[in-house]
């Protein structure tokens, strides 16, 4: 676990992580076929009011990471600290303080909102739960105040607390349910693909939107994204996850000026460059992500991997620093 | 890349028009799109949802969404034949020879009820020319053209045995099986991941340089058109405002819509700073302004611009634009 030893006590700590779906076959006498490692042995460090990416492509694991850390899933090995307390267990009050404090703004702003519902009522939801938890019952007029602010603060208008889901378009849907995850002043907020359903130029709004909030209220996102871009331009830590598999992890801007591992290297060259001729060093991946129920020996890469060598089937690599806070795992750098 | 400007022109689409006539009010989806696709090139159409870019392709396929959606303007001319005017007859003749189309969803574009074989093989039978072959093996070498590995395996298999990637790698086996010469792909990869993407892009490229097809290709994503398009069209509410060779677009965009939009998309490179954005939304297209359309978003807005529709001005080697500022005064 060096791969966390930064300063500050994080505010998120995921150590040793593992989360195995058991794949059965009938119903009654259920018998297990085998196990998906859905995620295998992740750990990282969320710091307050910072944004780490979490990058890879369908399979790798960031959804069952970001699940877990909302505590809609439990794992299976390994554990999730808030503040140094873990999240696994909490139940009834505990449980609902810390969904209190750790929020979530999903990728898609036609379902996650209830269409009948007016959207200050949603927003209000959160507020309604906590006051009655506290105090019996929420002071209306508290409440209605809050909702205004929290509008005007993603950019709405008050009066738009009125109105129902399908009077928004996508971009202002996404600014609700940013507001009614804002309700509770979380501390994290877990935002799985919050841009990539938006339009070109909706997307910058929202992103700059993001930023400004986090510098005002300190927040930390969890940032859950497969743009590489969306996440250079968020993001002060990435992870890249590949069949559930930390591969590399830095700062950001370390890692985007010095890709190491070949897998993020070809993530890179799949990252289509807006400039013709603009992509340096490209690597096509041959073939497809292999099952998770069934991952390759050794470097789960090496099925993929242009650079494979003799002993990379055999032995896992593990994760080490390769610069300062940078971390690959990977036989080349051994 | 320099687009190759001896080739061809293999589909013309002139001010066409494609309306939905509903009990509200007529929405203007398609409003005067006029451009050229010559053979052997990759024309992008962008724009962000909305703007007319998918409708455009179904007027070009005479496939119409139910529901009083009709083309009532322009032409269609492939190969020196207006289509807008064939018989459903006709159109059948051409669909899959002559034109042919990708969908986003490789899921939705496959019957999960018959196997990958069956599928291929009414495309083959139905769209033959000679015979001789027997049609499995053709359906074969169809999969083996798209580079499907183990293609003697996989033509038994359902839709639902196989990945996204390879889906849509059936489905342009099936698009492309009557060798069409113009194929338009309708934002063919945004359903896969990044490095599958890439192989599509990669194998879309190289089908291309074998058969000389055109392809029309729909996407609103600018690192698509950096890498797969020769010349790209820039859409918004309805109309073309830009189009030109790829590399001008992005190094000279001369509407402000394009620059704004170009502008806003995060970089891989250079400062990590705010995005700019566009403020404002589109106009309603059933209550679309005289004068230009993106003028109510535009921070170089002049009287001239809400009075008139600017008309198209050549700005530049095979280089137009719908703008006031770059008229030639």
């Amino acid at each position: 676990m060096s791969a966390n030893t930064r300063d500050a006590a994080p505010l998120l700590r995921v150590e040793g992580l593992r989360k195995h779906f058991a794949l059965t076959k009938g119903i009654l006498f259920a018998k297990t076929l085998g196990h998906i490692k859905a995620v295998d042995d992740v750990s990282f460090d969320i710091r307050a009011g910072e944004t780490l990416g979490l990058v890879g492509e369908s399979g790798c694991g960031k959804t069952t990471t970001s699940r877990m850390i909302l505590n809609l899933e439990d794992p299976t090995e390994g554990r999730i600290l808030l503040d140094g307390e873990p999240i696994h267990g909490l139940r009834g009050e505990a449980l609902s303080a810390y969904r209190a404090r750790v929020q979530a703004v999903f990728q898609d702003p036609w379902s996650s909102l209830n269409p009948r519902m007016k959207v200050g009522r949603t927003i209000a939801e959160s507020l309604i739960v906590n006051a009655s938890r506290n105090r019996g019952r929420g002071d209306r007029a508290q409440i209605d105040a809050r909702v205004r602010e929290l509008l005007l603060q993603v950019g709405l208008r008050p009066e738009q607390a009125q109105q129902y889901p399908h009077e928004f378009s996508g971009g202002q849907r996404q600014r609700v349910a940013l507001a009614a995850a804002l309700a509770s002043r979380p501390k994290l907020i877990v935002l799985d693909e919050p841009v990539s359903a938006l339009d070109v130029s909706i997307r910058a709004q929202m992103m700059n939107l993001l930023k400004d909030i986090q510098a005002q209220d300190d927040v930390a996102y969890l940032l859950v994204a497969h743009d590489l871009a969306t996440v250079r331009h968020m993001a002060d830590h990435t992870v890249v996850m590949y069949l559930g598999k930390i591969v590399e992890q830095a700062p950001t801007a370390s890692l985007f000026d010095d890709v190491r591992h070949p897998y993020t290297k070809a993530l890179f060259s799949a990252v289509l460059v807006a400039w013709p001729g603009q992509a340096a060093e490209e690597i096509e991946l041959r073939g497809e992500v292999p099952s998770p129920l069934d991952p390759p020996s050794g470097c789960r890469f090496h099925t993929r991997c242009p650079y494979v060598m003799p002993h990379c089937s055999q032995r896992e690599p593990a994760l080490r620093e390769v610069s300062p806070g940078h971390f690959v795992a990977c036989h080349l750098f051994e | 890349m320099t687009p190759d400007t001896s080739g061809e022109t293999v589909l013309e689409v002139r001010d066409l028009h494609t309306h939905f006539f509903l009990r509200r009010g007529v929405v203007k989806a398609v409003d005067g799109v006029s451009f050229s696709l010559r053979r052997g090139e990759v024309l992008g159409l962008v724009g962000e949802s909305g703007c007319g870019k998918s409708l455009t392709a179904l007027s070009l396929m005479r496939l119409l969404p139910k529901g009083g959606a009709r083309t009532i303007k322009g032409e269609v001319r492939l190969g020196g034949r207006n289509i807008l005017e064939c018989t459903p007859a006709e159109m059948r003749e051409i669909r899959g020879r002559r034109i042919s189309m990708v969908l986003q969803d490789p899921q939705t574009s496959l019957n999960p009820v018959f196997t990958i074989g069956d599928q291929l093989r009414e495309a083959i039978v139905r769209r033959r020319r000679a015979s001789g072959v027997p049609v499995m093996e053709e359906a074969v070498a169809a999969l083996r053209r798209v580079e499907i590995a183990a293609p003697e395996q996989r033509i038994g298999q359902y839709p639902h045995q196989m990945s996204g990637g390879m889906k849509q790698r059936v489905v342009g086996a099936i698009a492309i099986s009557g060798e069409p010469g113009v194929l338009i792909a309708d934002e063919p990869t945004t359903a896969l991941d990044v490095t599958i993407q890439l192989q599509y892009l990669k194998l879309l490229k190289r089908l291309q340089a074998e058969t000389g097809m055109a392809i029309l290709f729909i996407t609103h994503d600018f690192g698509v058109v950096g890498r797969m398009c020769d010349r790209v069209a820039v859409m918004y509410a309805g109309r073309i405002v830009e189009c030109g060779p790829v590399q001008r677009i992005f190094e000279a965009p001369q509407h402000p819509y394009t620059r704004a939009l170009i502008a806003s998309v995060p970089k891989m490179t250079g400062s990590v700073g705010r995005l700019a954005t566009i403020e404002g939304q589109p106009p309603s297209l059933m209550d679309l302004p005289v004068g230009c359309r993106f003028a109510s978003r535009c921070a170089h807005v002049e009287q001239r611009c809400l009075d008139a529709y600017p008309g198209t001005v050549r700005v530049g080697e095979e280089h137009t634009a719908d703008c006031w500022k770059v008229m030639p005064s």
